[in-house]
């Protein structure tokens, strides 16, 4: 963005700061680690496969799984019906896998290279669970702020391999299983098998379908029964090596009652090739369980002129299969140079909710087309969608929905809205929705007016001496607000920037 | 050089009954240029159906495959007409005018096939303007419109229990003038594709206001390319009751600034009938307004379909102001709506509003008439009729009135 840029008088002030903050100059997790990494051969076929299933010593199933995904990926054609222009992926040009040589898992803490721990602290992300347990510099300024400000368990997953998992025995005696899918094959086959690809099947879409075939490393999660996970979980995803790609896969199980909370965080180096990142994350809540998923999305975004950035392009998929069983997304999307990506919910179970915030901000050339699906099966299931895109640059941001409504979704609900803003006259800012009804006595709301959205509670604020402008956007913004101040500080820089963000302004 | 017909077939992949009778249609008429280019185009999709993604809720293919040939649709009488009116009344061969056009009124019939622009956007369109061919050689049929009319013009299509309508009508507008144009559909044919290309030069001034009530064994698409220059005034109603399948499409081009258009509908879609209304509006000049609502009432076995695109420009779209809002209710279970508001900006000093809401009828306003004595099926009808009424409010004051009354006979059969 120019120092002189002209915008709309309406348009915050904070908001153009905040959105110019997060210019590609700005990116501060660009440096590259200078490690010793084995790669696969560079290319796809069969051996590759074969090569990154050896290498995690995986059970033969699971290298059948992939074998099939692997035909199945080259009948497929590369979708082009999102709003992105991209330079075309050259598959054959790509490693499938890298890692860092001194090996894959380490036994303790102190085994991991001293490069990794370094950049993960760079990061913001410290993995000695002692300084973790002392509170990163900043976040706890007070007794009381360290007693309220939860502990988060990372797992980090450096290119192609998760290097830590911490906090594992403490979750492990509250019965929580916290490790990356790599060791989840060989110590809980029985769960992986049973949910793998339940919820993304194998030849989803081309994206999906490549991750299938080549998938490297991701986490694990399984919190059984009727536990509510004691701490925060996430991983911190870091594309490091060049050439390569980043494929990591995702499960989240939570059973009955239980309840768990998850983030995730994505840097890589700046580099001037385009890096490819085709993840798919697979949520399963059964009876009475509760997920919900943060997503820091920060990749190199490219240089201003477009040079270099992480093509990303995942798949996000919660199933709500349980009977009133809850899955939120909240995402905050501020890197990778092309986006594609809509993590979506099928509610399943009867009273099941699905929710998704998204606070997706575009710069420089960058591309993002991203929203949610919202599939209502169940009868009286609840979604929420709450979307503000901020385009800036050259960029384009692109909102992309369904919801969907099946005959049996009796007295579903939906409330969906979706802001846009552009900042100067050179970006795009654009929604496609699709609504599906199929049943009678649902109910759907796009973008409805501040009065439909809930008068009563309108006036309650109005009552309390609160403006009306105020008062919506307390009403409507409120909760987003709500759920990005709950991201545990390491994450939360981009999105604490954010909060500042108004939409006042906006234009559609 | 004659038509090869196995040629032809090439450019469809995999063509169907439907398709094949419409390439050997093609092959019959005089060979042209433009025809050709249009043919093409509809080539690329042939009958669009799933796949493609302005069809995806509207498969003609589909329906083609499904339309019992053996069954002519009936003809619809037309809109009652004012006796001061002036009504043509256009068939798949001729245009049939009054013998005495009243002053500010031309028609001219022309040997050329105009060229349609992005015709591959709209394979409908493409093929209406690749098929119609009028009798006596005349290409073309255009209504030119040179002063302010004191009364409305109507233009009745009509199928002629022919398998097949397509037709075309260009109306030009000239600057200053003003046309109340009310236009009905009667059905008659099971396949019919028309295309009406309306330019509005500066100034000029066009209420335009359509009516189509089909029945089970007609498929029809009526498309509409209108062009407004600077200051030109638009104002579109429509009611739709559907037929197997049924699509009004308008394409919008504010090409002058200051343009302003109302795009207002309303569909009733009863069992077995299916209503789509798509818009797709370019905001092409700075300071242009648009204004849209559309409403629809659904009952078991129907099926409506609402898809509204606004596109503004970068620097020429500045200063846009548009809003489009679609409502529908669901009246009974098996009923579906489909919608897609779409918005695609790239200029930052505009306002896009769009909003869309689907859903049965507020039970508590129901009750509130039901303890007035109210009973339900009438509470029902009131409702849904002061629901969709919104929409008709634009519609032209000769026709305004029946449109009402057709929307609330088709309420109270339903709800009786």
């Amino acid at each position: 963005m120019a120092d002189d840029l002209r915008v709309k008088d309406s348009i915050d002030k904070d908001t153009v700061a905040a959105a110019k903050a997060l210019e590609s100059d700005n990116y501060e997790a660009g440096f590259s680690t200078d490690i010793e990494t084995e790669f696969a051969p560079q290319g796809l076929s069969p051996d590759t496969v074969r090569f990154i299933s050896s290498k995690k010593e995986e059970p033969e199933w699971l290298l059948e799984w992939r074998l099939k995904a692997y035909e199945r990926w080259l009948t497929m054609e590369e979708p082009d019906w999102a709003m992105v222009q991209y330079d075309p992926v050259k598959y054959q040009d790509i490693h499938y896998y890298a890692a860092p040589k001194a090996g894959a898992k380490y036994d303790s803490i102190d085994d991991v290279p001293e490069e990794i721990l370094e950049t993960y602290k760079k990061l913001g992300i410290p993995l000695r669970e002692a300084e973790v347990l002392l509170g990163v510099e900043g976040a706890a300024e007070t007794a009381a702020a360290a007693r309220e400000t939860p502990r988060v368990a990372v797992d980090a997953v450096f290119d192609s391999v998760s290097v830590a998992t911490t906090f594992r025995e403490e979750l492990k005696q509250a019965g929580v299983i916290f490790m990356s899918i790599s060791e989840a094959v060989h110590e809980h086959p029985e769960l992986v098998k049973k949910y793998l690809g339940s919820v993304v099947p194998q030849s989803d879409n081309f994206f999906a379908t490549l991750n299938s075939a080549v998938f490297s490393d991701g986490t694990f999660v399984y919190v059984p029964p009727g536990v509510r996970c004691p701490m925060e979980l996430s991983t911190y995803f870091r594309m490091n090596a060049e050439n390569t790609g980043q494929f990591e896969r995702t499960l989240i199980v939570a059973d009955k009652g239980a309840y768990v909370s998850y983030l995730e965080g994505c840097t890589a180096p700046m580099r001037d090739e385009n890096q490819l990142h085709a993840a798919v994350v697979e949520l399963v809540a059964l009876d009475d369980a509760e997920i919900k998923y943060s997503t820091v999305q920060n990749w190199w975004p490219g240089d201003e002129n477009g040079k270099g950035g992480i093509y990303n392009f995942v798949t996000k998929r919660g199933d709500c299969r349980g009977v009133r069983s809850k899955i939120s997304w909240t995402q905050v999307e501020t890197g990778s140079a092309v986006t594609w990506k809509y993590p979506s919910c099928v509610l399943r179970g009867d009273d099941s909710v699905g929710e998704f915030y998204s606070i997706a901000v575009t710069n420089g050339r960058q591309m993002a087309d991203t929203g949610t699906k919202m599939i209502h099966l169940g009868q009286r299931t609840r979604s929420r969608i709450i979307s503000k895109g901020i385009s800036a640059g050259r960029s384009d941001n692109t909102y992309r929905g369904l919801v969907s409504i099946h005959g049996k979704a009796e007295q579903a609900r939906n409330f969906t809205q979706c802001d846009s803003l552009l900042i100067g006259g050179d970006c795009g800012a654009h929604t496609v929705p699709y609504v599906e009804n199929r049943c009678a006595d649902a109910q759907l709301e796009h973008e409805a007016t501040t009065t439909k959205l809930s008068e009563d509670q309108l006036f309650y604020v109005r009552q309390r001496g609160i403006g009306e402008e105020e008062a919506v956007a307390l009403l409507v913004n409120g909760f987003v607000r709500d759920v990005l101040q709950h991201l545990p500080m390491e994450f939360a820089v981009e999105a604490q920037s954010l909060l500042k963000v108004s939409l006042e302004g906006s234009v559609g | 050089m004659a038509i090869n017909i196995p040629e032809l077939r090439q450019k469809f992949s995999n063509p169907g009954i439907a398709e094949l009778d419409l390439i050997a249609r093609y092959a019959s008429l005089p060979e042209d240029e433009r025809r050709g280019r249009m043919f093409d185009a509809f080539a690329e999709t042939g009958l669009p159906g799933r796949r493609v993604e302005g069809w995806r809720w509207t498969d003609v293919e589909a329906a083609a495959a499904r339309l019992d040939g053996t069954v002519a649709p009936v003809v619809v009488p037309a809109l009652s007409q004012p006796h001061d009116a002036t009504v043509f009344a256009l068939s798949p061969t001729e245009l049939e005018t009054p013998e005495q056009l009243p002053d500010g009124i031309l028609v001219h019939r022309r040997d050329v096939v105009p060229a349609l622009a992005e015709a591959e956007n709209i394979p409908m369109a493409a093929l209406a303007g690749s098929l119609c061919q009028y009798k006596d050689n005349a290409a073309s049929i255009v209504i030119e419109i040179t002063a302010p009319l004191s009364a409305p013009v109507y233009v009745n299509w009509v199928g002629q229990s022919a398998d097949t309508n397509f037709s075309r009508l260009a109306i030009v507008v000239r600057s200053g003038a003003s046309l109340d144009l009310v236009e009905s559909y009667c059905g008659g044919a099971s396949l019919s594709s028309t295309l009406v290309e309306l330019k509005l030069e500066d100034n000029a001034d066009v209420r335009r206001s359509l009516f189509h009530a089909g029945d089970a064994h007609e498929i029809m698409t009526a498309t509409a390319l209108v062009e407004l220059a600077a200051n030109a005034r638009f104002v579109q109603t429509i009611l739709s009751l559907g037929s197997l399948l049924s699509r009004f499409e308008t394409r919008i081009g504010h090409t002058g600034t200051g343009s302003n258009a109302t795009l207002n509908a309303a569909y009733l879609c009863g069992a077995d009938r299916h209503c789509d209304i798509t818009t797709f509006v370019r905001h092409g000049a700075p300071s242009c307004v648009t204004r849209q609502m559309t409403k629809g009432a659904v009952l078991a076995g129907g099926r409506g379909v609402f898809q509204g695109k606004f596109l503004v420009p970068r620097t020429i779209g500045q200063f846009t102001d548009a809003d489009m809002q679609h409502q529908a209710l669901l009246l009974e279970k098996g009923a579906e709506v489909f919608a897609k508001p779409e918005l695609e900006i790239y200029a930052d000093d505009v306002e896009c509003a769009h909003g869309n809401t689907s859903g049965a009828l507020d039970d508590e306003q129901l009750f509130y008439m039901r303890q007035r004595g109210i009973p339900l099926s009438r509470a029902r009808a009131l409702l849904t009729e002061a629901f969709v009424s919104e929409a008709l409010a634009s519609a032209s004051p000769a026709v305004r009135d029946a449109l009402h009354d057709t929307a609330r006979e088709f309420l109270s059969e339903m709800h009786g």
